[in-house]
Order: C-alpha cells, then sequence, then structure tokens
C-alpha cells in the first residue's frame, strides 16, 4: 500500500468538509475492510482518507422508527445480526448476516460501507431493496434521500456524489404477513462471494370470511445480484407473481421470467449461461423457502 | 514520507501502555511484529478470510491483515502472547494442547483468539454455534475435528 493523508473528524460537518466532489482519491472510511483489499492491490490509491470511526454518535446505533427501523451508517454488521429490533421487523436481514462474509469482517464492516462500496456481491442490497428501504445521504448541500432501488448504478458504482456520505439506512414497517427470503448461492467455496444472490418479498391478500377465493399474491418483489453487474429489482418475475397464487406453478413462471430478463456477466465463478441458469434455480428457490 | 502520513499512537498492548509512531497505511499486524517483536498473529491470506492474523480490539475479534494500525489508538490489543498468565497457559491453550487441536501450528493463534470471542459470548457453545464462529478461519492441515474437540473442551476448562 502506498502512504495517504489520514483525517479523523469528530463531526459530521466535518466529514463532509474534508471530502472533495471532484476528486476520487479523496474516500470516506469506516470499518476498511472493503478498501484495505483494493488498496493492497492497487485498484485505489487515496491521496486522503476521511475515517470515520471518531464521530459523535450520529450515525450509530439501532433504532426502532415508526414499526421499522432507522439504522445508523456507521452500525457494524455484527451489531445488525445481533439485534433483536432487526430480528423483528427484518429477520430476512438477520439470516442474511449470519452467512455475510465472516465473524471478524462483519465485526469492523459497517452498514454504511457496505452499501456505498457499490460492489455487487454484497448480500445486504438486494434485501433492502425488497424491503423499500432508503438512505439518507448528507453532503455540504445538504440532505437528501435515495431509494435503494436506485443508490447503485454499475459495478461499483453508486449515485452517490463524491462528497457524499450515507447518513442512515430506513427499513418501513412491514405489513403483517409479507412474506421474504434471500437466498446466496456460492459456486465455489461456502465462504466464497456469492454466485447469485436472490431477495424475495411478496404479501397476500387476507382471504377473510370468503373461503372459496384463493389467496393470491398482491404485491411481489424479486431483486437479483452478484451474477449481475448491479443489484436489479426484476419487474418481470414481480408481474408474474402478482394476482397469482403463491404455488409452485407460479413460482416456476417467475423464476422463468427472471431467468429470461436478467443479463447475467461471466466471471471466474461461471459463465453467464451458467448463472442464467441458477437464476433460474435461485429465484425459485427463494419463493419457495419465503411461502 | 510527510508528516500527515505519520501518525503517533498510543494503545495497552497485552495489558501493557504502549505506543509507537506508525505510517498512515500500515496494519496493525505489520505494527505489531516490527515495532513489538510479536509474531503469534502472522500474515497468510492477507484479505480476511483465513484467520491466522486474529487479534482482539476491545475484546472483539478483527483481521489484523485489514485493520490500520492508526485505528488502534486508545484501544486495548490482545494477541496470543498476552493470553498465558504467570508461566500458565491460559484455559483455551491447555484445551488446545489436551485435545491436540493443530497441527503445524500456523492458524493456531487465530482459532485460540476466535475461541475467546465466542466463549465471553456463549460460554457454552452448541457445535453450530462453534462451526460458525469458526468458518473464518482455516486450517490448511484440516485439523477441524480436533479444533471443534479443543473449543468444546475448553468451554468445560474455562467453567470449571
Amino acid at each position: 500500500m502506498k502512504s495517504f493523508e489520514l483525517v479523523e473528524p469528530a463531526t459530521i460537518d466535518e466529514a463532509v468538509a474534508l471530502l472533495e466532489p471532484d476528486d476520487p482519491g479523496v474516500r470516506a472510511i469506516a470499518g476498511a475492510t472493503a478498501l484495505v483489499p483494493m488498496m493492497k492491490a492497487r485498484l485505489f490509491q487515496p491521496t486522503r482518507l476521511v475515517s470515520l470511526r471518531r464521530l459523535d454518535g450520529a450515525l450509530r446505533g439501532v433504532h426502532e422508527h415508526e414499526g421499522g427501523l432507522r439504522l445508523g451508517a456507521l452500525a457494524t454488521l455484527t451489531e445488525l445480526e445481533r439485534s433483536s429490533r432487526v430480528r423483528a421487523v427484518a429477520p430476512v436481514m438477520s439470516r442474511a448476516l449470519r452467512t455475510l462474509s465472516n465473524v471478524r469482517i462483519r465485526n469492523v464492516a459497517t452498514l454504511g460501507g457496505h452499501l456505498a462500496h457499490g460492489d455487487p456481491h454484497m448480500d445486504l442490497p438486494p434485501v433492502l431493496m425488497t424491503l423499500g428501504a432508503r438512505v439518507r445521504a448528507v453532503s455540504r448541500r445538504g440532505e437528501r434521500w435515495i431509494d435503494l432501488n436506485d443508490l447503485v448504478l454499475g459495478y461499483y458504482q453508486t449515485t452517490m456524489a463524491a462528497d457524499e456520505l450515507i447518513a442512515e439506512v430506513h427499513v418501513p414497517a412491514q405489513p403483517t404477513g409479507a412474506r421474504t427470503w434471500y437466498e446466496k448461492f456460492t459456486a465455489l467455496s461456502a465462504d466464497d462471494w456469492p454466485t447469485v444472490g436472490v431477495a424475495v418479498w411478496y404479501r397476500t391478500d387476507a382471504a377473510g370470511s370468503d373461503t372459496t377465493r384463493p389467496t393470491v399474491m398482491t404485491e411481489a418483489r424479486v431483486a437479483v445480484s452478484a451474477a449481475t453487474e448491479r443489484p436489479v429489482r426484476v419487474p418481470a418475475a414481480e408481474s408474474a407473481l402478482t394476482g397469482a397464487a403463491p404455488d409452485d406453478a407460479t413460482f416456476r413462471k417467475a423464476a422463468d421470467a427472471a431467468a429470461d430478463a436478467v443479463e447475467p456477466l461471466a466471471d471466474l465463478r461461471g459463465s453467464a449461461a451458467y448463472k442464467r441458469e441458477m437464476i433460474r434455480v435461485h429465484v425459485r428457490r427463494a419463493l419457495e423457502r419465503a411461502r | 514520507m510527510s508528516a500527515r502520513h505519520e501518525r503517533a499512537v498510543a494503545f495497552t498492548l497485552n495489558g501493557r501502555r504502549v505506543g509507537a509512531t506508525v505510517a498512515t497505511h500500515e496494519t496493525i499486524l505489520e505494527v505489531l511484529q516490527r515495532e513489538f517483536g510479536l509474531f503469534g498473529a502472522r500474515e497468510s491470506c492477507g484479505q480476511g478470510l483465513c484467520g491466522c492474523c486474529t487479534l482482539l480490539v476491545n475484546g472483539t475479534a478483527v483481521s489484523g491483515c485489514l485493520y490500520f494500525a492508526a485505528f488502534a489508538d486508545g484501544a486495548e490489543l490482545t494477541t496470543v502472547e498476552g493470553l498465558a498468565k504467570n508461566g500458565e497457559l491460559h484455559p483455551i491453550q491447555r484445551a488446545f494442547v489436551e485435545k491436540s487441536g493443530f497441527q503445524c501450528g500456523f492458524c493456531t493463534p487465530g482459532f485460540i483468539l476466535m475461541t475467546k470471542e465466542l466463549l465471553s459470548r456463549h460460554p457454552q457453545p452448541t457445535e453450530d454455534e462453534i462451526r460458525h464462529y469458526l468458518s473464518g478461519n482455516l486450517c490448511r492441515c484440516a485439523a477441524y475435528p480436533d479444533i471443534i474437540a479443543a473449543v468444546k473442551r475448553a468451554a468445560e476448562l474455562m467453567r470449571a
């Protein structure tokens, strides 16, 4: 690694003032677990890193908010994994965190860094996309809310400006009876980055007293990650589910629609054709396991 | 290198207050070896995957190869060298010896420190919890069954 200037501001205002809108060599850093390997490989050679570790409490903590969650960007993945609040609102997040990298990385890596990195292999972006989450980003120009579906634009590219910081993540209250699952498929070793990640979310109408009417899905969300250049929602699969019964035939139809719609990238974890078939398999499995 | 690229850090290392001047890009692993002659945490994969460089920062296991030395300022660090007290091995170390939870021993400090964090949170861990905690530590001799037996024995010794 090459040396760089390290600054450790105490407040968010100081931190955003130290970021530079036009200099990609200046980056915010929290746990550093994603950036250090890139720096060792000389894929990233910063001139200045703005460490967030001395910031006051503003970006920390796991809070309940209107039946949903407010998650500080500096919350570690371990804090989220162990949080009973997270488990109560979004058990799919708690489960996904258990197989995200390893204990040591989760002890240090933060939620904000996980999302701001823009790596398509990260586990939480597809999960948060299906949960309807938003991030609050701050900069010298003020703050703005970004829907998780709009956060990642491409391979390691996000909609965040170079001088913007993620402050927190909101997960809205989930409707009663919402069904969720995250299916992580690792083609190499069990602890590898995923070859395909699939998050699903759906809810059904309450059949009520009319037992002659079959239960149908009134709303469905499907997100695919890792196989693609960025995590993506799959409208074709979602419309195959909406208005249909949550049965095996419907799930197969949605899985086929996802396999047709998504554009996988070939890499050391498999060819594009292989990943397309894996998307078919794992969208179906995620829906079955959510049921 | 300019002064902006260096940092004076002070931390507690295995119970002793120490200080060092470090470069901003140095990892705590490099500083432990260069400044303090501690080689229990050692680099293997260099990517946080294998666990050979594990140390405890404020009681929490981290990968020393990914952890900037500058971030250790003010923290309490424990390496495997800090576990034995007055010439007596720590109960986790005794359990690893008793159950032969190693072959070549290269990965052993990392396994022992991960076990320390595990047992501080789960004094009576299930096999599932042991595997979950240790899934990020690799033993190329594949002593895994003996390591799991050692962790179970360590839990017994710690409770005794």
